[in-house]
């Protein structure tokens, strides 16, 4: 009986140790993704080139993440890339005429949207789009034009 | 020439006959699957002697694959001045793919070669017939339990290892490289996706517990009664075992991977 | 085929508790069982004689249903024993206990929970029964002093008496030993022989011995059946089969090297074997 003892105790624990540590993972993770089943409204912006941006990478305004990117299209009428995001609904004040540009962090980060506020009074609702946009900065083309503005000089 | 040809069929056939025999094997035992969970004492006397007793090493593996990972990948990532990401990096590869797959080869050098000796063993003492003829059904007795908490304790040893890998990562980075600790947690929760990595990581283990834990069992109960025969069974429990687990790791990461 | 093996009655059940018709049995290409044909009759001890190799422990597995005969049936209280109804099977092995060689105990439970065991699995008593059940057949061989030790604790001799306890905890209707004599010392010999016949005679049950000890057989048993070639040689009383006049019966009982038996495995002779050698 004391030995059936030790080892539930030992079965416990372990157990306990193991749900532990996936909650544990799950929390280093969450930070971004917890209210993603949470409520959102969705918006949409139409890019030239978004490089290599992932669906589920952040969309954040002044460096704080307020939803991420759902899904990436190509228009079939202007052939621009389409992306639609999912913002929490607590942000529901962003102004109409904010920008979205893309942009990466750090040299090896991965790429996100970057927000931009504007000034108007009226806000973005569900399903609207975000008429300013500013495509990804391709490495490629600006180490081209460097080496081409070189050569001019 | 010839003889080779012949060998190479026999061979094939026996692989395919082997083959035949798990799904045999496989198919016996889930019927018992729901009843044994209602008399969960051999099962929590298996986790003890699976599970439980594997903690030690599996922490400890984790824990220096956590330090090992932070020292070999700082190397890299300073020269690009992302030091940073070491955190994420660390915790991505262990998260996906280093927790599951390591923390269940060590799984099956340590537990499941155990339990096929440990079933091996009992048909070679008779054990095993003793059972039957006390009108117990050893499968339901013998094999079930082990097999169930083998599956259970595979996906929490992997999340520990991961866990404890993470700390080690960050020993390493923060206090011996000088990453700052809080780019070190940030970029984590950044660049580590809860869908598609830790669910994915937590669904490889559990698919590698079910392949080793049923190597283990399949191996120890068609052990054959001799010396040689329960040995055997051990090895080619780790053997084939690990084989499966990296197998189905490549067949699974191709599925999960995004953009793939 | 089978439905018509399963539901064969006997009406020799009175007088027999197994019953054994016709066995025909064989592994791979070499037949073992050539239409084998004998009795145990109830409360009495029957010891199954014959050289190594005859089979002796294929009988047990038949007459347990872990194996099925080719032909012919074998009946358990008038029942014939089938493999194919597992919960039948069940049912009847419930009333036969068996003594292994090696005593076959479970090595991660102790001793009391190795004769506790089949109450554990089959009855739902309450704790305080089972112990004075388990402790009453440790006693009775015996080993109640030792009921907390674990079966790798105790000698060879020690733990087939524990298996004959756990044999005898559901109160079987037949017990078979499988080679109860085979590497004990002269006492505990003496133990296991008056133990098989304590238990017989007091709880009046049917014995079957599988061995190939002539001289305990004389002392234990009421009737011998020897086997050999698949089929049974002789059968009765030890004293008939020492006086029995057939050469394979007198070889086996006197223990002779050579006869019907022969010494030499079969091959070609030695002379020209060793010319054979020389020549290639």
């Amino acid at each position: 009986m004391h030995q059936a003892r030790a080892i539930d105790l030992g079965v416990g624990l372990f157990i306990l140790l193991g749900i532990g540590s996936v909650l544990f993972l799950l929390m280093q993770t969450m930070g971004l993704t917890g209210f993603i089943s949470g409520n959102t409204y969705r918006l949409q912006a139409r890019f030239d080139h978004v490089g290599d941006l992932k669906i589920r990478a952040p969309v954040a305004m002044a460096g704080v993440t307020i939803g991420r990117v759902a899904k990436i299209t190509v228009d079939p009428i202007d052939f621009r890339a389409l992306v639609e995001m999912q913002i929490s609904l607590k942000y529901d004040y962003l102004p109409i005429d904010s920008d979205a540009s893309i942009a990466s962090s750090g040299l090896l980060g991965g790429k996100y949207v970057e927000l931009q506020p504007g000034g108007d009074l009226e806000v973005l609702k569900d399903q609207d789009e975000i008429e300013f946009t500013q495509s990804a900065i391709l490495l490629e083309n600006l180490i081209g034009k460097y080496m081409l503005g070189g050569a001019k000089e | 020439m010839s003889g080779l040809v012949r060998e190479g069929w026999l061979g094939f056939r026996e692989f395919v006959g082997t083959f035949g025999a798990f799904q045999m094997f496989f198919f016996r035992l889930l019927p018992y699957l729901p009843k044994a969970l209602l008399r969960p004492r051999l099962i929590i006397e298996q986790i003890y002697s699976i599970g439980v007793l594997s903690l030690v090493l599996i922490m400890f593996g984790g824990f220096f694959v956590g330090m090992v990972l932070a020292l070999q990948s700082y190397s890299t990532l300073v020269e690009f001045g992302s030091a940073d990401s070491l955190g994420a990096f660390a915790a991505e590869a262990l998260v996906r793919e280093l927790g599951p797959v390591v923390a269940s080869l060590l799984f099956a050098g340590r537990a499941c070669s155990a339990v096929a000796s440990e079933v091996g063993l009992m048909r070679a003492t008779e054990q095993i017939s003793a059972l039957e003829l006390m009108a117990v059904d050893p499968i339901e007795h013998i094999i079930v339990p082990r097999f169930i908490a083998g599956v259970i304790s595979v996906p929490l040893l992997a999340a520990i290892f991961s866990t404890i890998g993470m700390l080690g990562a960050y020993l390493v980075g923060v206090h011996l490289l000088g990453v700052d600790s809080g780019a070190f947690w940030s970029n984590i929760q950044v660049r580590v996706d809860m869908y598609e990595d830790v669910a994915s990581g937590i669904l490889k283990s559990f698919v590698f517990g079910v392949s080793a834990s049923f190597m283990a069992v399949f191996e120890g109960y068609y052990a054959a009664p001799t010396a040689a025969g329960v040995s055997q069974a051990a090895t080619r429990t780790v053997v084939i075992g690990s084989v499966w687990i990296l197998l189905i790791d490549f067949i699974l990461t191709g599925f999960m991977l995004p953009g793939v | 085929m089978v439905k018509k093996v399963c539901d064969f009655w006997s009406d020799d059940a009175v007088s027999n508790l197994v019953e054994i018709k016709d066995v025909r049995f064989s592994r791979g290409s070499r037949m073992i069982f050539n239409g084998l044909n004998f009795s145990i009759p109830r409360g009495k001890i029957t010891a199954i004689l014959g050289p190594s190799g005859t089979g002796k422990t294929t009988l047990v597995k038949l007459i347990t249903g872990q194996i099925r005969p080719d032909d012919g049936v074998i009946l358990f209280e008038g029942r014939a024993v089938c493999p194919c109804s597992r919960q039948r099977l069940y049912e009847m092995r419930r009333q036969i206990g068996v003594l292994f060689q090696s005593g076959a105990l479970l090595t991660n439970l102790d001793v009391f929970e190795n004769v506790a065991f089949p109450l554990r699995q089959h009855t739902k008593l309450p704790e305080r029964l089972i112990r004075q059940i388990v402790l009453m057949k440790l006693q009775s061989v015996g080993l109640r002093g030792a009921w907390e030790h674990m079966p790798s604790e105790l000698s060879g001799g020690m733990a087939r008496r524990v298996a004959l306890a756990r044999a005898l905890v559901m109160d079987p209707k037949l017990i078979i030993y499988d080679e109860p004599f085979a590497g004990l010392d002269p006492i505990s010999m003496g133990v296991i022989v008056q133990l098989i016949r304590e238990t017989n005679d007091a709880l009046g049950i049917t014995s079957i011995v599988v061995t190939h000890d002539v001289a305990q057989t004389e002392i234990l048993a009421d009737q011998s059946v020897l086997l050999s070639e698949g089929v049974v040689v002789a059968a009765g009383t030890p004293a008939e089969l020492c006086n029995d006049r057939s050469e394979l019966v007198q070889q086996f009982m006197r223990g002779k090297s050579d006869g019907p038996v022969p010494f030499h495995f079969p091959g070609p002779g030695y002379v020209e074997h060793l010319r054979a050698l020389a020549s290639s």
